[in-house]
C-alpha cells in the first residue's frame, strides 16, 4: 500500500514538474517571441563552440551562369564576437596558399589581412574594402565576419515561412561602432532550432546579397547550415558555399590565428 | 659547399672566375656562412628525426610557364627581338609537427636568349648573372612556439608597406634582368621572430649576401654604360662580393593604425661601379668594376585608413662608411583605394642625396623610380578575367612607363596573360634610357 501511495506520489511530481516546465516554455518562447534580441541571443548561444574547422567548396555562378569552382579550408577558434578565423585556399592550384586572417572583436568591426605567397606579403583589409568582393565570390569581405549580436540593433517584423520551415522575421541595424556596408538586414531564424535561415542585406532601400542556408543539420549539438547560397543581386551572380568534414570544438591553438601564422603556414 | 668553377662557355668564362674570385680565391667560403651552413644542416635534421607520431601533412603547389617576349625595336647592343622562356616550378611544404615546417622550391628554367645558364649545376647563392637553369628557391625549415617564430634557411623576407617602391625592404633582392618585369630573390638567412599582441619584432641575420640580378651586358636592358659610342670597348674588370654578413632588426605594430620601424647593417644588393678608361691597340678600353657598398638603413611606415583610402607612407635614411656610395632618404606616400571591382594605387616617391659618392654609377631601380608620380589599377571583369594597368611618369616629363595586362584563366589549371610595355623619355633617363624595349608578353602558365 505505502508503495503504491510512494509511486502515485511520484507519478504526480513528474507530472507537476512537466506541468510547469511546459509553462515555463510556453512563457519563455512568448517572450521570446517579443523580444528579438532574446530571439538572436538564443541562436547566439546554441551556436556557440571553442571551434569550429570545415572544407568549403564554392560554386561561382556568374550572370551568365558560368560556373568556376574554388576551395577553402576554414579554421575559426571562439565564437562570434571573441572569435578569431583562418580561412585557406586549396583550390584552384594559381590561388593555393592565399588566405584570409578574420580577428572579430565584440565592440568594433574586425581587423582582415590577406595573404598572397606570390609576393610574400600580407595586406590589411581597409574597412572601406570590405565592401568589396572576397576573391572572385560573392562573399564581401565584410560577409565572413562573425555578427556578434550586441554590435546590432533587433527589431522584430513577424513572422514568415522559410523552405516550410516557421521562422521568425528580425530587422538588424547595425550600431555605431559597427563600420558596415549595408544599412540593414533582415533575418531569419527558424523558430524549431534557433538556426538562420536567410539574410536579406539591404543599402538604404536596395537589396544588395542575400544569403540562404539551407541543408540545416545538427552537427555535435549545433544546428548548422551545410550550404551557404550568397546571393549578389547587383551582378546578378551567386555563389554556392558547401560545407564539408565539419567539426566543433577541434583543439586549436591561439598563435595559429595570427599575421605571423599567415606567413609561416604558406 | 656551392661549387664555382672556371668554366669555357665563351661569354660567361670571366664570370664564372669571378665568383669564385669573389668567394675568398681558393673556392673557400666565407667563415660566417660555413658556418651558418653548418648550422642549418643540423637544424634540418633535428626537423627529419623529430618523431613522426604527430599528425604529419605534405601540400604542394607549382606551375608550367611559357612566355614569349616581343620587342618591336632592336636595341644598339642587341639585334634579339623575341624571346621564348619556360619556367618550371615545384614548391612543397612539410609539417612533421604543429611546430615544424620545412618548405623548399625548386626553379628550373631554359630560354632562347641565353638568359639562362645553360650550364645545369644546381644554384644556392645565386650569385651568377645569369638566371641558373636549376636553381634552389627556396629551403627552409620553420620552428614555432608559442610567440617565438625562427626559420633557417634559403627563404624570402619582404619589409615595408608600400607597393610601387619599398625603401626599408632591403632583404629582397631581385632578378632584374628585365628590368621592368622582376621578380624577388630569396636570401639565405636566420629570422627570428617574437609575436605579442598587436606588435612583432623581428630580427634576420644573413651570412652572405644575395645580390640583385642584374642586366646582361650584351643584352637590350644592360645600363647605359654598355651603350656607349664603339670605340670604346668596354670590359667588365671583376666583381667584388662583400664578404661579411647582413643584420636587420624590425619592430612592426599591427591595428587601426599600422606602422614599422627598422634597421639594417649590411650592403647594398644593387651594385655601383667604378670605370677606368685606358687605351689599347684597338682603341678605347673602359674597364668596370662592380661592387656592393656597405649600407646602414634606418626607416619606417605607417599606414592609416579613412573612410575614403588607406594613406602609406614609407621612408628611409641610407648612410655608408664607403666614400665610394651616395648617402640619401628614398620616400613614398601612396593612396589605396578598392572600389567595386576596381582597385587602385596612387603615389609619389621622393628621394634626397644628402651625399654624393665617388663611384661612376649605380645600378638602382628603387632610386630610379624616384622624382616619379606612380599608379595602378585593377579591374576584375568577373572570376575569371581581370585587366590591370600601371603607369610611372617622371615629375621632369623625361621618362614615361606605361604597361597594361589583361589576364583570363581557362578551366580550373590555365592562365594566359596579355602583357604590353611602353617606354618612352630621354636616354640620360632612368626609364627614358629603356625607350627602345617598349613590349609585348604572352604568358600561359598551368598550375598544378
Amino acid at each position: 500500500m505505502s508503495e503504491q501511495i510512494r509511486n502515485t506520489k511520484s507519478t504526480k511530481g513528474t507530472k507537476g514538474e512537466l506541468t510547469i516546465l511546459c509553462v515555463l516554455c510556453f512563457l519563455c518562447s512568448g517572450f521570446f517571441q517579443n523580444d528579438p534580441r532574446q530571439i538572436v541571443e538564443e541562436a547566439e548561444r546554441r551556436t556557440t563552440s571553442q571551434s569550429q574547422r570545415y572544407e568549403g567548396t564554392l560554386k561561382v555562378i556568374d550572370a551568365k551562369s558560368k560556373v568556376t569552382e574554388k576551395r577553402w579550408q576554414y579554421d575559426r577558434m571562439g565564437s562570434h564576437g571573441a572569435s578569431k578565423a583562418v580561412l585557406r585556399f586549396t583550390l584552384p592550384p594559381e590561388v593555393k596558399g592565399v588566405a584570409l586572417l578574420v580577428l572579430n572583436h565584440p565592440d568594433r568591426s574586425s581587423d582582415q589581412w590577406m595573404w598572397t605567397p606570390a609576393i610574400n606579403r600580407e595586406r590589411k583589409i581597409a574597412l572601406q574594402d570590405r565592401a568589396t568582393r572576397f576573391f572572385g565570390t560573392d562573399f564581401s569581405f565584410e560577409d565572413l565576419e562573425e555578427r556578434d549580436t550586441k554590435q546590432f540593433d533587433y527589431k522584430l517584423l513577424g513572422e514568415e515561412s522559410i523552405d516550410g520551415a516557421a521562422c521568425w522575421k528580425l530587422q538588424s541595424t547595425p550600431r555605431q561602432t559597427k563600420v558596415s556596408q549595408y544599412s540593414h538586414s533582415y533575418v531569419w531564424v527558424r523558430k524549431d532550432n534557433y538556426a538562420i535561415a536567410q539574410i536579406e542585406n539591404y543599402d538604404k532601400s536596395q537589396i544588395v546579397r542575400r544569403a540562404d542556408y539551407t541543408d540545416i543539420r545538427n552537427d555535435q549539438g549545433i544546428w548548422t547550415a551545410h550550404q551557404i547560397d550568397m546571393h549578389d543581386l547587383k551582378r546578378n551572380s551567386h555563389t554556392i558555399l558547401k560545407i564539408e568534414k565539419l567539426q566543433y570544438n577541434v583543439p586549436m591553438q591561439d598563435d595559429a590565428f595570427t599575421v605571423q601564422a599567415l606567413r609561416r603556414e604558406s | 659547399m656551392t661549387h664555382l668553377r672556371f668554366r669555357r662557355c665563351g661569354v660567361n668564362r670571366r664570370w664564372k672566375w669571378e665568383e669564385q674570385q669573389a668567394l675568398g680565391g681558393l673556392n673557400v667560403l666565407p667563415r660566417a656562412y660555413s658556418l651558418f651552413c653548418r648550422l642549418a644542416y643540423g637544424f634540418l635534421c633535428v626537423v627529419c628525426l623529430t618523431p613522426l607520431s604527430f599528425a604529419q601533412t605534405y601540400t604542394q603547389r607549382g606551375f608550367l610557364e611559357n612566355r614569349g617576349t616581343f620587342y618591336p625595336q632592336k636595341a644598339l647592343n642587341d639585334s634579339g627581338r623575341a624571346i621564348g622562356e619556360s619556367l618550371l616550378r615545384y614548391e612543397g611544404f612539410y609539417l612533421p609537427s604543429t611546430q615544424i615546417q620545412v618548405a623548399g622550391a625548386v626553379d628550373f628554367r631554359i630560354d632562347t636568349h641565353h638568359q639562362v645558364d645553360r650550364d645545369f649545376h644546381l644554384s644556392w647563392l645565386d650569385r651568377g648573372f645569369q638566371r641558373p637553369a636549376v636553381a634552389i628557391r627556396r629551403l627552409s625549415a620553420t620552428y614555432h612556439r608559442g610567440p617565438v617564430t625562427l626559420e633557417l634557411g634559403k627563404q624570402f623576407v619582404r619589409w615595408g608597406k608600400t607597393d610601387i617602391v619599398t625603401p626599408i625592404d632591403r632583404f629582397a633582392p631581385r632578378d632584374f634582368l628585365t628590368v621592368v618585369d622582376n621578380d624577388f630573390l630569396a636570401v639565405t638567412a636566420a629570422r627570428l621572430n617574437y609575436e605579442k599582441g598587436s606588435n612583432t619584432v623581428e630580427a634576420v641575420w644573413s651570412p652572405s649576401l644575395t645580390p640583385s640580378r642584374i642586366p646582361l651586358e650584351n643584352q637590350r636592358w644592360a645600363p647605359p654604360l654598355q651603350q656607349l659610342p664603339t670605340p670604346v670597348t668596354v670590359r667588365n674588370a671583376q666583381t667584388v662580393f662583400p664578404g661579411g654578413s647582413q643584420t636587420g632588426i624590425r619592430w612592426n605594430h599591427t591595428g587601426t593604425l599600422e606602422y614599422e620601424l627598422s634597421l639594417y647593417q649590411g650592403f647594398n644588393h644593387l651594385p655601383s661601379f667604378e670605370a677606368a678608361l685606358s687605351q689599347s691597340e684597338t682603341g678605347l678600353t673602359l674597364e668596370v668594376e662592380r661592387f656592393y657598398p656597405k649600407m646602414l638603413m634606418a626607416g619606417g611606415n605607417v599606414a592609416i585608413s579613412s573612410r575614403w583610402f588607406t594613406l602609406k607612407s614609407e621612408a628611409a635614411y641610407f648612410g655608408s662608411s664607403d666614400a665610394r656610395a651616395d648617402e640619401y632618404a628614398l620616400y613614398v606616400i601612396q593612396l589605396e583605394r578598392q572600389s567595386g571591382e576596381w582597385f587602385f594605387i596612387g603615389g609619389y616617391a621622393g628621394e634626397a642625396v644628402t651625399e654624393r659618392g665617388s663611384s661612376t654609377a649605380d645600378f638602382a631601380p628603387d632610386r630610379g623610380l624616384t622624382k616619379t608620380i606612380l599608379g595602378r589599377a585593377n579591374y576584375t571583369i568577373d572570376t575569371n578575367r581581370s585587366v590591370a594597368f600601371e603607369a610611372a611618369v617622371r615629375q621632369n616629363g623625361d621618362g614615361l612607363w606605361v604597361k597594361s595586362e589583361y589576364s583570363q584563366a581557362l578551366g580550373r589549371h590555365w592562365r594566359a596573360t596579355l602583357n604590353v610595355t611602353l617606354i618612352r623619355g630621354e636616354l640620360n633617363d632612368f626609364l627614358g634610357q629603356y625607350r627602345r624595349n617598349s613590349h609585348a608578353i604572352v604568358v600561359v602558365r598551368y598550375s598544378f
